[in-house]
């Protein structure tokens, strides 16, 4: 009888479990080479732009994104000066750099453009700095603690990540989640899913000071030294960030629709947004 | 003359008219008689209680013999009993009583229509009169209520699966209870357009009755017969995804079907992902499902009403089902507590998935953690009723049904120091409904009948989850517990009446009050090991409690000889938070008969829906969650016109309809992004929403045969649903995403022999919309090229507009083959049933791959449900 069971339930499995996926001949159409524009501004920094050229979608490697080192790119603060920029080669990629840095309370627009492709054209401000302070961590634990205080009825925004430091300089990103236990948050123990960044907005503790309680995937046994870095983020940046997760998290998700990733550059794509990065670098105790 | 003698003149005198005038209409009496004439009853009435009857024999015929004992009775309780099935009426002139005939033109019999073998009433039953070209359909509880002309003797009651019968009335207003016997095992399966009677002599139109044994027909989805895939091969009915349980009518989304059992709501309709139905179909009665033209009675949602009615349990006998599928197992048993009486049906079913993976497939994880899965749905329905009186019946039912999912994983391996380590973690998550109903049915008199009745309803998700590790270099021991739950609740009283105060009208009207209580998206977490508080606090959705009243009245109405109308409107009030929504819905149906019997029809309805729920793009999820209307998001509304012709054969073997519909949607939501699958921060979901509107409108054609060893349908649909949102697609119009320009189906049954019979249904369905990209680009992560682990930017690919594709064509061929052998008490089905017979394979969902092992990024499809035979054994008794 067991036998016949098995059986039975082996041929309904097979078919329950057969559930196929097949490759479809469908041509996703392509809707033109267009300009790709990125870059996230900071106060008191270099301005640094990348100038890309879009793809179609069936590409699968990811360097066919053409620098468009011909590009005639532009930036104007809304002081009224002109920022002139440089092409330059750091880590083997090319950036257009403003010869001036950034300045804390303006605006910028820039704009890009290339023969044969329309311009494009973006602008954003930059955020204040976070104020973060007080970055703890024990030998061996997992848990990392940081305090900061959030600016009340403003609307922030903020990345978080982890960064092992050694001789000073950060080295590694690590895996980490806000920690449940002191986070109350039910979505990262259902999860239980560690990333390198975190993106928020303040709706939860608007106004406050609060000791933030990270968890890292694994106990911290190899470093000496970490660096937490908050970013205050403005909006577009937030936007961005927070849409581009969105969309890699739903990647196959049957249940929603494809994320459409924020952009606020015009005929063209990318982000130009302005953020405020504060690092806390630590001994771990 | 003496005073004594003053005295006693004084009291004759007295007494003379109180002798003469001594009696009235409270008087009682008693009257003895066998088998005498009403005229001699007259007699002793006047010999005992000096009561002189006066009356003409021409025109009263007192030779009807009867037999009388009334002891101490009313006097005019008793003159009704004695006179009204001779129709002479009576009243009283000074001291005589004359009896006069009555001038009445018609009468009215009022009643029930059962099944004769087990007592079950029969809802849609035809009374009808063929020489008058008159009749009447019982309503949902059996009853009917026919006014005539005074001489019509007879009847023909008739019921789908049950042989008409000729029925003499009896003389004058009556109650009467009418038996029909059911033709042998229902080898007919039928689907109507309206109810069993003609469609032309309906004015209801959009409407389709399902009964029981079509389900029962079609074939299986692993061993299990589904009431909702029977309704989705409905024209106007689209079922989603490929193999899901969904209900999308007329371009409407899921939430906005009004979905009733035994009259109460029922807010999540599936069992397994959608995959089955909330209900056992083998204790439905008939199932009415309404496209549009929504009598005024019904309100609440926008796009359908789907009105179950169980059965009651049978009066005479007991009776009983058993099967055992691929996936499920039921049985539902039912019989008499008091013989004709009280009777009661219970049934329940649970699914054993897990039952085989734990006995025959061993879960373990990458890690080796052994783990315990337990995974199954089960419902159960009860439902009593008693007959206290021929005008008094009480039902009680209940239902709950739930879907339960639990992972218990616990560790084998040894703690390793470098990292953190799992010791055991368990995961449970169940969602369910649980649906109670207390109702009265009661006649008030020949032409009132009315149902009160109690209703509660609730639906609630949950999830919990415990985790325990240890990270044994700082010495660490986590121990931790959250859970989640979610729930809404309506619970109301409501009273319909049923009033046919002539042949030209049927009136019904009715209220209702009902209250809800939302509670989405509570959670709670615990660190047993911890003595830190949380700094943060877990922000639960917003908890509301919102009541709702509702009015309504409509008539059937008879205008002319051809033309007819329902005329109805439902009025409504929700009060949530201190603001009041309040509507009015005018509800209008037409009939006008044209030559050959055939019937145009138009009808034109407005709707109110005062709670949407959150869901993903129209796709439902166990975790959905319904909420109430706000001052800043109002209540969704509806306006549909359909109009089409209908038609029933002579000999009832053909329907055929044809009907075209226009309908548009105000204040419907959708969400800007997706939310997870959990969503505890839900208190600014007003955010989160797009508010936009709807439209759908297209045709439906369906032929049916309803008679005979061939029975089945053909139906097509060609049809349009778009939506707009601010903030969405750049506020410009796009298509539903099950938005099918055109469905094909065909339903056929086939008696084969005396044990067999076969049944296959085919289904095609033009592609749905779909999204895909546009184009790729590189993103970015970092402000500098000097920041730590900078490098290039993820690829990003850009979406245009909302759904710029349409997925390719489905089509599926499911068949099923019954052998029954009949037994002298009892009698055993196998079923064997394929689904998707040419195992073509339709789509299930889209996504761009990025296959790394061809180093390619294309489009691929999912496919779910390939060729699946199935296999059940059932007995019967």
């Amino acid at each position: 009888m067991k036998q016949l069971l098995f059986f039975i339930y082996t041929f309904a499995l097979v078919f329950i479990l057969s559930s196929c996926e097949k490759k479809v001949n469908i041509q996703i159409a392509y809707e033109g080479d267009k300009l790709v524009m990125n870059t996230f501004m900071q106060p008191d920094s270099l301005i640094y732009v990348r100038v890309t050229r879009s793809v179609p979608v069936s590409v699968y490697d990811e360097s066919a994104f053409k620098e468009e080192t011909a590009a005639q790119v532009s930036i104007a603060a809304s002081d009224g000066a002109t920022l002139p920029t440089t092409l330059q080669t750091i880590a083997g990629r090319k950036y257009f750099v403003s010869a001036l840095p950034a300045k804390a309370g303006l605006q910028y627009q820039i704009t890009a453009a290339s023969a044969g492709l329309e311009t494009v054209a973006a602008k954003d401000t930059l955020p204040p700095a976070p104020q973060a302070r007080e970055g703890y961590a024990q030998k061996n634990s997992t848990r990392i603690k940081f305090i900061l205080n959030d600016r009340p009825g403003l609307g922030d925004y903020y990345r978080l990540r982890v960064f092992t430091v050694e001789s000073g300089a950060p080295q590694k990103a690590l895996l980490f989640r806000l920690d449940p236990a002191f986070n109350n948050n039910l979505i990262d123990i259902i999860s239980n899913g560690n990333s390198t960044s975190l993106v928020m907005d303040d709706s939860r503790f608007d106004g406050r000071e609060l000791t933030f309680v990270l968890q890292t995937e694994a106990p911290l046994t190899q470093t000496d030294s970490l660096m937490v870095e908050v970013t205050a983020l403005t909006r577009n940046a937030w936007s961005y960030l927070r849409t581009v997760a969105l969309q890699q998290g739903n990647a196959g998700v049957i249940v929603s629709e494809p994320v459409r990733v924020f952009s606020n550059v015009k005929n063209g794509y990318g982000i130009v947004a302005g953020i405020n990065t504060k690092r806390l670098i630590f001994k771990v105790d | 003359m003496s005073l004594t003698g003053r005295l006693l003149t004084a009291l004759f005198l007295l007494s003379m008219p109180l002798q003469v005038l001594g009696w009235d209409w409270q008087t009682k009496v008693t009257v003895v008689v066998q088998h005498q004439s009403l005229q001699t009853v007259c007699e002793l009435l006047e010999k005992n209680y000096g009561i002189h009857f006066s009356y003409s024999r021409d025109l009263v015929n007192l030779s009807r013999k009867v037999t009388l004992t009334v002891h101490n009775k009313r006097l005019k309780t008793v003159l009704e009993e004695l006179f009204a099935p001779d129709d002479i009426k009576f009243t009283r002139v000074g001291d005589l009583l004359v009896l006069l005939p009555n001038n009445r033109t018609t009468r009215t019999i009022n009643g029930y229509v059962k099944d004769a073998a087990t007592g079950e009433r029969l809802p849609g039953a035809t009374i009808w009169s063929p020489t008058l070209k008159q009749g009447t359909v019982t309503n949902q509880y059996g009853f009917f209520s026919f006014t005539t002309t005074k001489d019509t003797s007879s009847v023909v009651v008739s019921f789908v699966g049950y042989q008409p019968q000729w029925r003499q009335f009896p003389k004058g207003d009556r109650t009467i209870e009418i038996s029909l016997e059911s033709t042998t095992h229902l080898k007919e399966v039928v689907v109507t357009g309206a109810e069993s009677n003609n469609l032309q002599n309906q004015t209801q139109m959009s409407k389709v009755n399902i009964s029981s044994a079509a389900v029962n027909k079609t074939p299986r989805l692993l061993g299990d017969a589904d009431l909702i895939r029977t309704l989705q091969a409905i024209p106007g009915v689209s079922g989603g995804m490929d193999g899901v349980s969904g209900l999308h009518v007329r371009g409407g989304s899921p939430d906005q079907n009004l979905i009733l059992l035994d009259g109460s709501p029922i807010f999540n309709f599936s069992h397994f992902f959608g995959i089955f139905s909330l209900i056992n179909p083998d204790v439905v009665k008939s199932t009415d499902l309404y496209k549009g033209a929504f009598p005024a009675r019904f309100g609440g949602r926008l796009s359908s009403v789907v009105d179950i009615t169980l059965k009651d349990g049978d009066m005479k006998n007991f009776h009983g089902d058993a099967a055992i599928g691929l996936i499920s197992t039921k049985f539902d048993l039912e019989g008499p507590i008091i013989k004709d009486k009280t009777s009661f049906i219970v049934s329940a079913r649970r699914s054993y998935p897990d039952l085989v993976y734990n006995s025959l497939l061993r879960l373990e994880d990458d890690e080796k953690n052994k783990a315990e899965l337990s995974a199954y749905f089960y419902d159960i329905n009860a439902k009593l009723n008693h007959i206290f009186s021929p005008k008094d019946r009480l039902y009680l039912s209940f239902y709950t049904g739930e879907d339960k999912m639990n992972l218990q994983l616990d560790s084998a391996s040894l703690p390793d120091t470098a990292r953190i380590n799992m010791l055991s973690s368990g995961f449970d998550v169940s969602w369910g409904n649980t649906i109670g109903a207390l109702r009265w049915n009661h006649i008030y008199g020949p032409k009132l009948f009315s149902n009160i009745s109690l209703n509660y309803s609730s639906y609630a998700f949950s999830t919990k989850i415990g985790y325990r590790y240890i990270v044994p270099a700082a010495n660490e021991l986590i121990d931790q517990v959250g859970s989640y739950r979610s729930r809404m609740e309506i619970a109301g009283i409501r009273a319909d009446f049923d009033y046919r105060p002539s042949p030209q009208h049927g009136l019904r009207f009715g209220t209702a009050v009902n209250m809800h209580d939302f509670k989405p998206s509570m959670s709670s977490f615990a660190d047993k090991t911890g003595s830190v508080t949380p700094l943060d606090t877990i922000a639960n959705g917003p908890q509301n409690t919102a009541a709702e009243m509702l009015l309504y009245v409509e008539d059937d109405w008879q205008l002319t000889p051809s033309l007819f109308v329902n005329a109805g409107l439902h009025a409504s009030g929700f009060l949530v938070s201190g603001k009041l929504y309040h509507s009015l819905q005018p509800r209008l149906g037409l009939r006008y008969m044209l030559p050959q019997q055939w019937a145009f029809k138009v009808a034109y309805t407005q709707m109110n829906q005062y709670v949407h729920l959150l869901s993903n793009y129209g796709t439902s999820l166990p975790t959905d969650i319904w909420v109430p209307a706000t001052d800043r998001v109002a209540p969704m509304s509806s306006r549909q016109i359909a109009l089409g012709i209908a038609k029933t054969t002579n000999r009832q073997v053909y329907e055929f309809t044809l009907e075209g519909y226009y309908k548009n949607m105000h204040n419907m939501i959708e969400l800007r992004d997706p939310i997870g699958f959990i969503t505890p921060d839900l208190l600014r979901w007003e955010d989160q929403v797009s508010i936009g509107r709807g439209w759908s409108y297209g045709g439906e054609a369906m032929i049916a045969r309803k008679k005979g060893k061939t029975t089945g349908w053909i139906g097509y649909t060609l049809s349009w649903s778009t939506r707009r949102f601010a903030g969405i697609n750049g506020g410009k119009i796009f298509p539903y995403k099950y938005d099918h320009r055109h469905d094909i189906e065909v339903v056929f049954n086939q008696v084969l022999g005396k044990n067999w019979d076969f049944s296959a249904s085919w289904r095609f369905t033009t592609g749905a919309p779909l999204t895909l990209p546009v184009a790729s680009y590189e993103g970015i992560e970092t402000g500098s090229p000097w920041d730590p682990v900078s490098g290039p930017g993820t690829g990003i690919d850009r979406y245009d507009s909302r759904y710029n594709y349409r997925a390719e064509n489905s089509h599926r061929l499911d068949i099923g083959i019954n052998w029954t052998k009949q037994k002298s008490k009892w009698s055993r089905t196998w079923n064997f049933s394929i689904i998707n017979v040419y195992n073509h394979k339709n789509p299930f969902y889209y996504y761009v791959k990025r296959d790394d092992e061809a180093k390619q990024r294309y489009l691929s499809k999912v496919v779910i449900l390939p060729v699946l035979p199935s296999v059940t054994y059932s007995v019967k008794f």
